[in-house]
């Protein structure tokens, strides 16, 4: 939460390893036990992706790369390409993208205000959004859903208060269509990209805002005081000194946020339409599901794994770079 | 240095406010309908709903019983695991309780399904794979950065020359951890406890890969009638949850500087 | 006259007044010091001035006109702050180059004011260093530097010695000075430091609590202070308490002179106070106002020391400059009399309380 969270070594601090004895026990049980909780579920996955599956639900250690295969090529190459999970992680990231920008876009400005109201304020305004981030998953799906279903919520109080005739008057009822947002007669949301895409960008919100906090509230106003002075307008000010020198805490946000988004599973398996399902789905169910394949769940979540790595090394590598 | 926000300012985070809390709002209005269906406006309203979660349907109950059990003890043990990491490091640390403090920090920032499907492979091959301590070890690891990100915060708050001063008056290592280290990191602690706690309790997609069906947990319950549709029963399970991360965090913000601990510079005045 | 000009201005928090009604005139051309205590209300004041603060009252005027409503970027005075404020994206040419930047000016133009200007503060090699890569001095001159870029009609100072080491400072308030002279810009400092007030300033503006308590020239500040705070800020003091007697005072029994005589009545408790290098101590003394005292502690350096004495009216604190001999016998523990010369003696009403000598 905080970017100081692991505190640099204290000069000249006698270090534990000197002595013999408790504290080198006390890590050695530690590192057994983090190795076990935190390290092996990530190896079994990697060791397991390389397994083979085989009658019913059950599978045989291997070192077999045919799941990795049939995640990029299709499990009937080099005769007949398949695309699918491709485009699910195609899916994966675009939704996960989209979310996390939108997330990090909307939540800068409420953020730069937040940091802007006394102490007591923003107290309250930390326990709403920490109380709204723990919000759990299948809440927040089942509050859109509500809102957004057909029958109830928004497509019906549009149609009740005359908003859809006023969009098929105007002809915008048309565009809406088109993006996949109504049916013949009325709006409709679910299923739809543009759903998925909100309700991630919402789940994430409050994490947009808790991330963005620190390097907000600790921007130096002496830095947006001595650009007024110079004659920059609020807007200039913003675009020529908050935002380029925040650049690296901003990026490095939508980077958390992608990661994060890139898991989502509910979400996207109530509002994204079938065709458009993301690789977190066929994970869940290639391990839990329909298809039980664990060997390719692993295989599909290892890929998850290494876009994920990717995507935090790359931020690692532009944050040290910038500092 | 208190600005007063600009009446657009002010009505955008309000707008904001409003966005965030619709959907919760939703499903709290929709535990007040008198029909098992879930609508909205709710039809019929009644209270019913409460007495049906809390006391009539065993399901419900044990699924609560389940998921107060698991944040707690989850919390406790993530907790207890984070204080020596974080003051080992915090000591000046050796290159061991750097790694240490880096592997327990990789769950939660990896996609969770990930972390999920890894920890249903484990606890299948040491016949954990459905047991409410499988469950526990879990949300232990991949709760486990927040107490060692609030528990850091805490010890960097420790002002060095204190330790210094004490030890010219003859404090051992563990006469200061006593007497000054903890109580100084107390409410640095109780916060990370309680954020493992509330996300514990409303954690779904890890818990659904260990627990196997063996159990269930609020939140799998609902997950588990999703399709089904919902029920109102079910939104009053999400007014609890709510009720409980709001005292939570209040009750952290009453014994902590929240904003301190989120990030934000020590207050000066 | 083109001047700055305050009236009535001042700012509330709430119910704190952290400036009450300041009238004050700024003349062209000159720098004037805004000195007090951390708190006594200079840097809102100047914040005001700059127009990052809205006064609760009063008006801003710039040669006439009504500047009160002005919001900061149209007012564009150069700023120099405590923390210099340089933005750490730019290297050092671009961040003298800002004003002009966001104004329009094209880049060759802008690169070559920026680098006249930072020949000015004799940085001409640096600009296209990062503002991580400078020192403190380095830097403060770019904050200048910076603000003088948009050729600002009043020039602002908020404590900008405060993060220099004190050889540093000194020679900055001489560089200063010499730069700001020969511009001819009006320009205003903050600052909590007498010394760096004194050697700068045409004119003093000593505030306290909100107020401005006294406002002129340096020396004419440090000889006759209008009040017991100002009295007590500037420079070091003695203080006592006694009672106004016609042509002088009473103390505890003492009679002491007064040139020329008290503006209080009779029998009113005053506040007095005597400059420590005005009083004279040892043998030889003119008659009257002489007071009993015993020597505790004598703080020698080279040709100057400080005697500290306790007296029946409290302890003194006496200055003796260079020419002093070895060997006069003054040591601790000595008994010896003190001589307060009527004209040394500044007399003030009761009631205020002026910090103890430094």
């Amino acid at each position: 939460m905080s970017d100081e969270s692991l505190p640099a070594p204290r000069a000249g601090a006698p270090g534990p390893g000197a002595r013999i004895g408790g504290g080198t026990l006390l890590q050695v049980g530690l590192a057994v036990l983090l190795a076990f909780l935190c390290l092996a579920p990530f190896a079994l996955i990697v060791a397991i992706s390389f397994g083979e599956k085989v009658q019913g639900a059950a599978w045989i250690w291997s070192v077999d790369p045919g799941n990795y295969a049939r995640v990029f090529v299709g499990a009937l190459w080099p005769e007949e390409f398949s695309g699918l999970y491709l485009q699910r992680l195609w899916y994966s990231v675009l939704y996960a993208t989209l979310g996390a920008v939108l997330a990090v876009a909307t939540a800068f400005p409420f953020t730069w205000f937040l940091t802007r109201t006394g102490r007591r304020a923003q107290t309250i305004w930390l326990v709403f959004l920490l109380s709204s981030v723990s919000v759990s998953e299948v809440f927040v799906v089942m509050g859109w859903d509500i809102l957004l279903s057909n029958r109830s919520g928004l497509p019906m109080v549009a149609r009740e208060t005359g908003l859809t005739d006023w969009l098929k008057a105007v002809g915008w009822f048309d565009t809406l269509r088109g993006w996949g947002l109504a049916n013949p007669r009325d709006l409709k949301f679910k299923t739809s990209a543009t759903a998925t895409v909100l309700t991630m960008t919402y789940l994430v919100w409050p994490y947009a805002v808790i991330l963005l906090y620190p390097p907000l509230s600790r921007l130096d106003p002496a830095l947006t005081e001595a650009a007024r002075t110079m004659g920059a307008r609020p807007a200039t000010v913003i675009r020529t000194v908050v935002l380029p020198v925040l650049r690296l805490p901003l990026l490095g946000a939508v980077m958390f946020l992608f990661v994060y988004l890139l898991g989502v599973y509910v979400t996207v398996s109530v509002f994204a339409a079938p065709s458009q399902q993301t690789l977190a789905v066929s994970i869940y169910d290639a391990v839990r599901g329909a298809t039980l394949d664990a060997p390719f769940g692993a295989a599909q979540s290892v890929v998850l794994l290494a876009v994920a790595a990717l995507c935090l090394w790359f931020g690692q590598r532009l944050g040290g770079r910038g500092a | 240095m208190r600005r007063r926000l600009h009446p657009a300012a002010a009505l955008f985070m309000g707008l904001c406010a409003l966005v965030l809390a619709l959907p919760i709002l939703v499903v709290m209005a929709a535990a007040l309908n008198g029909g098992r269906t879930m609508l909205f406006p709710p039809e019929d309203p009644t209270l019913a709903r409460f007495a049906e979660f809390f006391a009539g349907d065993p399901v419900w109950r044990d699924a609560l019983w389940n998921s107060g059990l698991i944040a707690v003890s989850s919390a406790v043990l993530a907790t207890a695991l984070a204080w020596p990491i974080a003051y080992l490091v915090w000591q000046g640390g050796s290159g061991l309780s750097k790694a240490l403090a880096a592997a327990g920090a990789m769950p939660f920032a990896l996609p969770p399904i990930v972390f999920g499907v890894g920890l249903g492979f484990l606890w299948a091959f040491t016949a954990g794979l459905g047991t409410l301590w499988a469950g526990i070890l879990s949300h232990a690891a991949l709760f486990l950065a927040l107490p060692l990100v609030t528990i850091s915060v805490g010890l960097q708050s420790i002002d060095r020359a204190h330790l210094d001063a004490a030890a010219t008056m003859g404090a051992t290592e563990s006469v200061m951890l006593r007497t000054i280290v903890w109580p100084q990191t107390i409410p640095y602690t109780v916060s990370g406890l309680f954020f493992v706690m509330v996300l514990s309790f409303n954690e779904f997609i890890v818990m659904f890969f260990v627990s196997a069906s063996a159990f269930t947990t609020v939140t799998l319950q609902i997950f588990n009638s999703l399709r089904n549709g919902f029920t109102p029963t079910m939104a009053v399970a999400a007014i609890l949850f709510v009720s409980v991360s709001i005292t939570a965090f209040a009750l952290v913000a009453r014994w902590g500087d929240l904003p301190r601990l989120m990030g934000a510079e020590p207050e000066h005045d | 006259m083109a001047g700055l000009a305050l009236e009535g201005v001042g700012r509330d928090y709430g119910a704190t007044r952290a400036v009450g009604r300041v009238d004050l005139a700024f003349r062209e051309g000159e720098l004037t010091a805004l000195l007090g205590p951390s708190g006594c209300g200079k840097t809102t004041l100047l914040r005001i001035i700059a127009g990052l603060e809205p006064p609760s009252r009063g008006r801003i005027l710039l040669g006439g006109r009504d500047i009160t409503a002005m919001p900061a970027h149209l007012r564009r005075f150069g700023m120099v702050f405590q923390s210099f404020a340089l933005f750490p994206h730019l290297n050092v040419r671009d961040n003298v180059a800002y004003s002009l930047a966001i104004s329009g000016t094209g880049r060759a133009a802008r690169h070559a004011r920026a680098d006249e200007l930072l020949d000015l503060v004799r940085l001409g090699h640096l600009g296209d260093r990062s503002i991580s890569a400078l020192s403190g001095g380095q830097k403060q001159r770019v904050a200048i530097a910076r603000a003088l870029a948009q050729d600002p009609e009043v020039f602002l100072l908020d404590e900008p010695m405060s993060a220099l080491d004190a050889k540093l400072r000194e020679e900055m308030q001489v560089e200063l000075r010499l730069l700001q002279q020969r511009l001819g810009i009006t320009t205003i400092v903050v600052t909590h430091d007498q010394r760096e007030a004194m050697s700068m300033a045409d004119r003093i503006v000593v505030m306290s609590e909100g107020r401005a308590e006294q406002v002129g020239a340096p020396q004419e500040i440090y000889d006759r202070p209008d009040n017991a705070f100002v009295a007590g800020f500037i420079g070091r003091n003695n203080f006592f308490d006694a009672v106004a007697v016609p042509g002088g005072l009473e103390a505890d029994g003492y009679r002491l002179a007064l040139e020329p005589g008290p503006a209080f009545r009779p029998g009113s408790p005053v506040r007095a106070a005597c400059r420590p290098e005005r009083i004279r101590l040892g043998q030889d003394l003119p008659e009257g106002n002489r007071l009993p005292a015993r020597v505790v502690f004598v703080r020698a350096i080279g040709s100057e020391r400080d005697v500290h004495v306790e007296t029946p009216l409290g302890p003194f604190v006496v200055a003796q400059g260079s020419g002093l001999q070895g060997g006069d016998g003054i040591a601790a523990g000595r008994e010896v009399a003190l001589h307060l010369p009527p004209g040394a003696l500044q007399v003030y009403p009761a009631q205020s309380r002026p910090r103890e000598v430094a």
